[in-house]
Parts: C-alpha cells; sequence; structure tokens
C-alpha cells in the first residue's frame, strides 16, 4: 500500500492538479500508513479513523477554483453543484466547509460530509477526497472534484466574471502559468491501418499516454479504440488512459463473447461510430475546455430543461458538432454517430469530445488537440467580451 | 412511520396461533430490515438446533420495499443453516416480498411445527392456516398452481419436505432462497407454503427527493457497462460471465482439478441467447431484469448453475445444464450446492456424472433415496461419510460457486470470512477483482485485501438489509441509496451510518457463530487451493495460495474486525451492547 501512496502522490505532481509540498495521502491497512505534508497527513489521518473506508487524499489543488467558488457562494450554501456530466452523474454535489466553519476539531466535520460524498472542499486548505477500496479511488475522486471546481468556475466565470478581491490576477496567472500549449508536435504515431493485435494494443497505450502527458485530460476521464476486422479493441472501464497497458477488450462485432463486459461503457457509441463511418479508431477525453463551452447554449425560451440529456439539437461550435446524451446506455451513444462521420469530432454537452482517424491515431489526436484548442482560444475570447 | 410498517406478524405452528406484533422502533433504525432484522430477532434462538421446532423462520422486507427504489422489491429469510450450521439469511425477489409489505408487514416470525402440512394464507389484515395435505409431495410448480388465487407463493418442494440439507424456499416466479437448506427448515416444521397479498402502499417521506435519487440511480445503471452495457447482465443475464471467467482462468472444471473448460462456450450467456431465444423474465420492479427465460416461460439457469452443472462436472450440453435448473427448481433444491455436490462425489467415485445420469440423480437426492441419502447431505456430509472430506470444494460446508478463489484472493480471503459459508455474495470482491467496479484491484494480490473485504462485507450487510439487489452496486453506491432510505423514511442515513449497521449486523452474524463453535478454524479453504495449481496458460499463471500470506491477510481481518487472533469476540459484552 505504501507503493501505492507513493504512485499516487506522483500523480497529483505531474498532472498538476494538487501543489507540492501539500499533498497527504493516507490509507488503513490494519496500520493506518500516510505520507506528504505533516499538517495535512495528520488532517488526513484523524478524517479516515472516522470512516468506514481506506484511503484518503487530502491536498491543495494547484488552481484557486474550488476555493473561489465556496467564496463566490452565497451564505447558507453549503455545496457546489457543477452541471458537467461527470459530477452529474458520479459525485452528485460537492460539499464544502467555509474556513469558519472549521472548529476546535476540523477532523470530525470533514469525515461527516465524508460519509455522504466522495470528496469535499475546505476552505483553505483543499480537496479532500476518500477511497472506499484502493488507494487509487482516493485519487480518482480527487482527481473527479478537481476537474469539476475547474469546469464550475471557468463556466461561472462567463456568466458571472470576477467578483472576489485577487480573483482576477489569480485567473490570470493560471492563463499564462498554469495552462500549456496544447499540441501534437512532436508526438509519433503509426500510420494505419493498424491490424496486427500486439501493434494494436501497444499503439492504444501508447496513445493513451500521450493525451494524459500533453495535458488534454485528466487520467480517468476517456476512453480509446481500435477497429480491426470484427474486434473492436477497447480501452477497460475504470481504466487510467496513462496505464493501459493490460486494460484494453477485444470485442468482436457481432457479440458472440462477452468478455468485454469490462470494456468501457461507451462501447456502445464506439460501436455505433465503427458502423456508420469510416473510423478506424476513435479517441475520447473530456479536455476542460471543451465540457465549458459544450454547456454553453444561446437558445432562449428553449423548453427543454435537462440540456445535457434531453435536447434534441446539432449546435456547431468551430465546425464541431455538439449533441446531447447520456453516458453508457443513455442517448449518447445514438446521438454522437449520426454527426462525427463528416467533420469527424463531435462534442458531447458537458462531457468531452469523440474524434476519429480514418486510418490511425494521428488524426484523431490533432482533431481533439484542435477542439480543445479551439474551446481554449473562444473561451477567453468570450470572457473578455464580458470585461 | 413513513418505510416500515413497525409490524411483525408472529406465527406458532404448534399451537396454531397467530398474531401481530408491534417492532420497537430502535430495532428498524438499527438494523434497517431483511438480514439486519431477521439477525436481530434471532437473538434469543440463534443456539437451538436448526431443525428445532421453536428455531424461527423469519421472513422479513426492508424500508424500501413497496417504493419504487429500484431492485428494493425483495425480502431475506433468516434461520440457522442446516448445512453449515452457521446463522443463515437469503435474499429473493419476485411480487411476495412486495405483498408481504402490502399487507402491512415488515416480517413475518414462524415458529412450531404443525401436527399436519399446512399453508399459511395471510391476506390483507387476516392470516390462516389452509390445510396443505394434498399439497405435500407436490413440486414447486404443480404447489404454486393449487395455490393460485392466494396472491404470491413461498413454497418448499420435495427437498424441504424430506429435509434436504440443502433445500431451498421457492418463491411462485421462480426466484429462490436458495443455497443454506432453509426450505428443509421450512419442511421440518411442515409449512408447506406461505401465501401473501395486500393492499397497502407505502408513500415517501419526501416524494421529490426520492425521485431526485431514483434518477441518481437509474443513470449510473446507464453508465455501468455490466448493468446497461451491450455485453451487461441486462441483456445475457448473468451467464455473461462464462466467457470472461474462462478468460480469467479462473472457471472451477471437474471440482476444482482445473480451472478451464474448453466446451464452456456451449452454456454462455450468446449461447444461451442464441439456443434458447431468451427473453427478460428478471425480479419484480427491477430494472435490470438479468434473469431469462424462454418464449414459454422455462426459467433459464444463472452463472452459478450453467458452470457448476457444466465445468464443475465435465458436461458440456446446455440442454442437460438446463434441464438440470428446471429439475432443481422444480423439486425445490440449490442449484450450486447440488452441482458440488454431485462433483464432489464424481471425483471420489473416479467419474463425474454423465448428462444423461443427472436428473435421475437429482431426484434421488430430493427423495433421500439410493445414492440420493448421501447426495441429499451436501458435499462436506458427503465427502466424509466417504472417508476424503478433503474432497468436499466447500468453506463451512457451504459449496464454493463459480470463482475459483486461485484466480482472485479477495474471493479466497471472503470466501473465508462469510458468516454463512463459502459464498461469493457477501463480499463481493468479484465486482472489484474481475468486473473493475467500482474500482479494479489486482486480483492476484493479498494487498490491502482484508480491508477491502471488511468494508465491503459491512456495505452489503447493509444493501442486504434494506434490502436490494448486489447487482445495483456495479452502478450505483450507497449514497444514492442512503438518499433513497433518507427520502423514504424520513430519517437521515448516510454511506457512512450505513455501514455502521452493517458492521453491527456482521458482528451479530459472527458473535453468533462463535456462541455456536465456530472459530479460525473454520475460516479455511480447502487444502486443495494451497497445494494444486489452477490450469495456467495464455499468459495467465494460476498458482496455489500462498497459505503464510493468506494466514497473515485473515489475522489482518480479525485485527481490523476487533477479533482475537482465534477469530472470536475479546470482549464478552458485545452483542449486550447492542441495541
Amino acid at each position: 500500500m505504501r507503493d501505492q501512496i507513493v504512485k499516487y502522490a506522483g500523480k497529483l505532481l505531474a498532472d498538476r492538479s494538487a501543489l507540492e509540498g501539500r499533498i497527504a495521502i493516507a490509507a488503513k491497512d490494519d496500520v493506518l500508513l500516510a505520507d506528504g505534508d505533516p499538517a495535512l497527513v495528520r488532517l488526513a489521518g484523524s478524517v479516515l479513523d472516522r470512516l468506514n473506508c481506506l484511503s484518503l487524499v487530502a491536498a491543495s489543488p494547484a488552481v484557486p477554483f474550488a476555493d473561489f467558488l465556496v467564496a463566490r457562494a452565497p451564505a447558507g450554501d453549503c455545496a457546489i453543484v457543477p452541471r458537467d456530466t461527470e459530477t452529474r452523474t458520479f459525485l452528485h454535489d460537492i460539499p464544502f466547509l467555509r474556513a469558519n466553519d472549521l472548529e476546535a476539531d476540523p477532523a470530525a466535520r470533514i469525515a461527516q460530509l465524508l460519509g455522504s460524498r466522495k470528496g469535499v472542499v475546505v476552505e483553505g486548505v483543499g480537496i479532500i477526497a476518500s477511497g472506499a477500496l484502493t488507494v487509487e479511488q482516493a485519487y480518482i475522486n480527487y482527481s473527479s472534484v478537481f476537474h469539476a471546481t475547474f469546469v464550475k468556475y471557468l463556466e461561472d466565470l462567463l456568466v458571472e466574471g470576477f467578483r472576489l478581491p485577487g480573483e482576477k490576477e489569480a485567473f490570470a496567472a493560471f492563463r499564462t502559468g498554469w495552462l500549456r500549449p496544447l499540441t501534437a508536435e512532436g508526438l509519433v504515431f503509426r500510420l494505419g491501418p493498424l491490424v496486427d493485435p500486439d501493434e494494436i494494443l501497444d499503439e492504444v497505450t501508447t496513445v493513451g499516454r500521450y493525451t494524459v502527458e500533453r495535458g488534454l485530460v485528466d487520467s480517468f476521464f476517456g476512453n480509446i479504440s481500435c477497429r480491426c476486422g470484427d474486434m473492436i479493441y477497447i480501452s477497460q472501464t475504470a481504466a487510467s488512459l496513462d496505464e493501459l497497458s493490460g486494460c484494453i477488450d477485444p470485442v468482436p462485432f457481432g457479440n458472440t463473447s462477452t468478455t468485454g463486459i469490462t470494456a468501457s461503457s461507451e462501447l456502445a457509441a464506439h460501436r455505433r461510430i465503427f458502423e456508420t463511418s469510416d473510423a478506424a479508431v476513435i479517441l475520447h477525453g473530456h479536455p476542460k475546455f471543451a465540457v465549458v463551452m459544450s454547456m454553453l447554449c444561446e437558445e432562449e425560451g428553449c423548453p427543454v430543461t435537462d440540456c445535457w440529456k434531453d435536447c434534441p439539437k446539432v449546435r456547431i461550435m468551430g465546425g464541431t458538432p455538439v449533441v446531447a446524451g447520456e453516458i453508457g446506455a443513455g442517448g449518447l451513444a445514438k446521438r454522437v454517430p449520426p454527426v462525427i462521420a463528416g467533420p469527424g469530432r463531435a462534442m458531447v454537452y458537458g462531457h468531452g469530445v469523440f474524434t476519429i482517424g480514418r486510418t490511425g491515431f494521428a488524426e484523431a489526436f490533432s482533431a481533439l488537440v484542435e477542439v480543445e484548442n479551439w474551446c481554449r482560444t473562444e473561451y477567453f475570447r468570450r470572457l473578455a467580451l464580458r470585461g | 412511520m413513513h418505510g416500515w410498517t413497525g409490524t411483525i406478524l408472529k406465527v406458532d405452528l404448534t399451537s396454531g396461533r397467530i398474531w401481530r406484533e408491534e417492532i420497537p422502533e430502535e430495532f428498524l433504525h438499527a438494523y434497517l430490515g431483511g438480514r439486519g432484522l431477521g439477525v436481530r430477532l434471532m437473538r434469543d434462538y440463534f443456539r437451538l438446533d436448526p431443525f428445532d421446532p421453536e428455531m424461527p423462520l423469519i421472513f422479513a422486507v426492508g424500508p424500501l420495499c413497496g417504493t419504487p427504489a429500484p431492485t428494493a422489491a425483495r425480502l431475506a429469510v433468516v434461520s440457522r443453516s442446516p448445512l453449515t450450521g452457521t446463522i443463515y439469511d437469503c435474499s429473493a425477489g419476485g411480487r411476495f416480498a412486495w405483498r408481504l409489505k402490502a399487507a402491512g408487514l415488515d416480517a413475518l416470525f414462524i415458529t412450531g411445527q404443525s401436527p399436519t402440512p399446512v399453508a399459511l394464507a395471510i391476506d390483507g389484515d387476516s392470516a390462516e392456516f389452509l390445510p396443505a395435505d394434498t399439497l405435500w409431495g407436490m413440486e414447486v410448480k404443480e404447489s404454486v398452481h393449487a395455490l393460485a388465487g392466494h396472491g404470491s407463493v413461498a413454497t418448499i418442494g420435495p427437498a424441504g419436505e424430506n429435509g434436504v440439507l440443502f433445500a431451498n424456499i421457492m418463491m411462485g416466479e421462480g426466484n429462490s432462497v436458495g443455497r443454506g437448506g432453509l426450505g428443509a427448515v421450512m419442511g421440518a416444521k411442515r409449512l408447506k407454503a406461505v401465501t401473501v397479498d395486500g393492499a397497502g402502499s407505502v408513500s415517501p417521506a419526501d416524494a421529490e427527493r426520492f425521485e431526485h435519487a431514483r434518477r441518481d440511480v437509474m443513470r449510473l445503471f446507464r453508465a455501468s457497462p455490466v448493468i446497461f452495457g451491450e455485453l451487461g447482465i441486462a441483456q445475457f443475464g448473468t451467464p455473461a460471465l462464462v466467457d470472461l471467467m474462462r478468460q480469467r482462468r479462473m472457471a472451477p472444471t471437474e471440482n476444482f482439478r482445473k480451472t478451464v473448460f474448453p466446451a464452456s462456450g456451449n452454456y454462455s450467456g450468446p449461447a444461451i441467447l442464441r439456443d434458447y431465444q431468451a427473453k427478460n423474465d428478471g425480479c419484480f420492479g427491477c430494472p435490470i431484469q438479468c434473469k431469462k427465460s424462454t418464449p414459454q416461460g422455462e426459467h433459464l439457469p444463472e452463472y452459478e448453475t450453467v458452470s457448476h452443472f457444466g465445468a464443475l462436472n465435465g458436461i458440456s450440453s446446455l440442454a442437460a445444464i438446463v434441464k438440470a435448473n428446471t429439475l432443481c427448481n422444480d423439486l425445490g433444491m440449490d442449484t450450486i450446492t447440488a452441482a458440488a455436490t454431485l462433483s464432489a462425489w464424481g471425483e471420489i467415485r473416479g467419474r463425474f456424472p454423465s448428462a444423461e445420469e443427472v436428473p435421475a440423480l437429482l431426484r434421488a437426492a430430493a427423495g433421500r433415496c439410493g445414492a440420493g441419502e448421501l447426495l441429499s447431505l451436501g458435499s462436506r456430509r458427503l465427502t466424509e461419510q466417504l472417508g476424503r472430506p478433503d474432497l468436499s470444494m466447500s468453506v463451512k460446508g457451504l459449496e464454493l460457486p463459480a470463482y475459483d478463489p486461485r484466480g482472485a484472493y479477495g474471493m479466497a480471503l471472503a470466501y473465508c470470512t462469510s458468516n454463512r459459508g463459502g459464498c461469493h455474495l457477501r463480499a463481493y470482491p468479484i465486482s472489484h477483482e474481475i468486473l473493475r467496479k467500482p474500482v479494479p484491484t489486482d486480483r492476484f494480490s493479498f494487498s490491502g485485501k482484508a480491508r477491502i473485504i471488511k468494508i465491503a462485507e459491512d456495505t452489503n450487510a447493509a444493501v442486504d438489509s434494506l434490502v436490494a439487489c448486489k447487482f445495483s452496486f456495479f452502478g450505483a453506491t450507497l449514497e444514492e441509496y442512503a438518499e433513497l432510505l433518507s427520502a423514504t423514511t424520513g430519517t437521515e442515513f448516510t454511506p457512512q451510518t450505513l455501514k455502521e449497521i452493517g458492521e453491527r449486523i456482521y458482528l451479530t452474524e459472527r458473535w453468533y457463530n462463535c456462541e455456536n463453535g465456530f472459530t479460525t478454524a473454520d475460516d479455511r479453504l480447502p487444502e486443495r487451493f494451497y497445494a494444486e495449481p489452477g490450469s495456467s496458460g495464455e499468459g495467465i499463471e494460476v498458482f496455489p495460495i500462498d497459505r503464510a500470506r493468506f494466514e497473515e491477510e485473515l489475522q489482518k481481518y480479525y485485527r481490523i474486525r476487533g477479533l482475537t487472533p482465534e477469530g472470536t469476540f475479546s470482549d464478552p459484552t458485545y452483542l449486550e451492547r447492542q441495541p
């Protein structure tokens, strides 16, 4: 378990979701194991001691958006309610504690909130997330809260602008210091068509790692597939995109075997895309600016309220069609395939981006970069217009 | 009171008395319902012999039963198992639970022994005994048919009447209260059947909150490949696992001598769908509908059944497996133990039964005649009587289901720490070790597994007390079900409080077992798994389980549970301190 603590502390730094020196991970075997910032370690241990779960991550996020969301929340609010699909589905909402809510024993209050939810925001401390079964699960939950608060804050800024002292400056520092250019430059892709199973497994693993290393997606947010004859090779559910070795399922097109029951929840969408387009490969991820932009709709007087699943329209943003649809067996698998074939890319409301490659992953990866770059540029243009 | 009715129906078959009592609200909050409530109600009886007339047979529903909470129209039946001697509960679907609640009851508590065969008929506020002399001897389908018109039926077949130690109680829709032989407990009471009808309804304390939580659950179901995925259990039923277990090389074959059966494709999910045009036929009110039947309504076997009548006995004929399943259901007999007992017997005599021999052997077991007298005892007693106790692939006398423990070390540990014996459904580590839900864990590692198993046992004890189906948790979590429960009852429950309730239930069960003499000596796998490898190949090595590492993790488990190194309680007041 100690190796897991070291590994995921490293991942929090590598994906730049937590501040160096402000990370603690605690895990319970028959004894408590913990490592990291001493103050956070004490807090994490004390919280974990009160919970019937295995692990806890406590860290200060590398951007202060979660704290800003708390500070901007009306008095009386006690939870952040992001609208992106991942949060809506898996986290529901994110409870928070204000700094002045913390009493002599903050661990008790935090444990009380974590007894109901996978992650919480504690103002001035950071994000604290639990993992019922593994250290990895606590890391995933931390990562999910980080993603959710990031997206929610960016979305709120477009509506409400800057409201807090220092907020504008902090955001500028994020833009110039934290964000990095997104590019496919320097990456090596096999040309395709990919026909050898070993080659396919290797290429899918490599491209998965690229998406995380280039900062396009956080580790657990996406899936990848490659078609070869009557087989789809697809990443497994709950697989980390940067660790796909051994986590790719071969699934026969005719469903003659069910070994792919462990495949990504988006198997149905991938299958339909392969059936209805000339795609050879599919890349799906949740780049943050694309998620934010996909939720912007300027239509007035629309009767649809659950836009993320019920909107029947196809909107176009930067040449990319945007459709609604739920994960897995929800509507996503029906709505993405009809729009993706021509442009080779599609966004899903509040969810992320699908791109295809007709031969290999170079085209799909470039498209993913292009969509996110367009969304990033457009986001800042709109924020500037807002003034 | 919302969610619960607060009422129990007590039945004394000896005196013929039937009366209603209030259940202390404290019990309901502390034990929820289903398994938990049943376990609490066993406190004064757990030392009795399972066939003692005063041994209670308890049917208990949960606070979500009667609401549209997904997969919660279920009940638990609780007593002491004649097969294992442990405290025993089993969850079952069907309309029976929903109708019991609609009759205004949280639980049904049956003691005594009737002088003649009877059926208990509950109709709303009233309840009476029906003579069942003419039903005695009937198979399940026939018995259900004879009682049509009385609402939902729970009945035993010939196996239960004859005291087969793995006899089931069968629900009219084909669901079974299986594994531990509670059908034999019912048979010993000369209670052929219970019927129930009712017209009451359950209204959540907060309907809007309830609906919000219900939608959250359904969204998670849709996001789960195991549930609603194209290859999931809603599509193929639990035999969707056949191909996966073959690929993972952990399909128990020939009494666990091997872990791959080359012909398993004959009874895989796609094969059953193709050969039988399988249609959905799941539990009442369940959106998953994992059970399947033929267009003519014959119930098709589940994963454990196809695998154990298949690979475990070296039988490749799907038709023969379907027939064996139907026969077990009609006779009221557990399929896992029936198949595993045949397999152990087969290994001892040097020949596994052929597909053609199986029906007669099952009938013999249910009738306890000829070879069936021995087969009716389950594999542990059978192998002991034949001088080869090492060939019973069981823990605490409960036969292991179709997940070879050499291929999933959490499963290995969980088989041993389960309070009802070698059961996959207590901690259910297959969820993360094989199906990657909620997150994957390394199946060939013991690291962290003691803690993981403990947490899962607590969680599932709460789930079994709600009473919801385990399959819900391939998608949803206790977060959503705590919301459903809070909205239904108007009392706040959280995942943490539910797990604390689950821990209380688990430890109470363990306490009962310890008082009846169970210790760490009973928390052991059969010797085969420490000594013989599985079937390695295709890049997967299936080694024997490292005994020292297993013992180390088992001791960790005891420490985490607060137990002694013997797996017993150091605090003699534990039970007294519980509500």
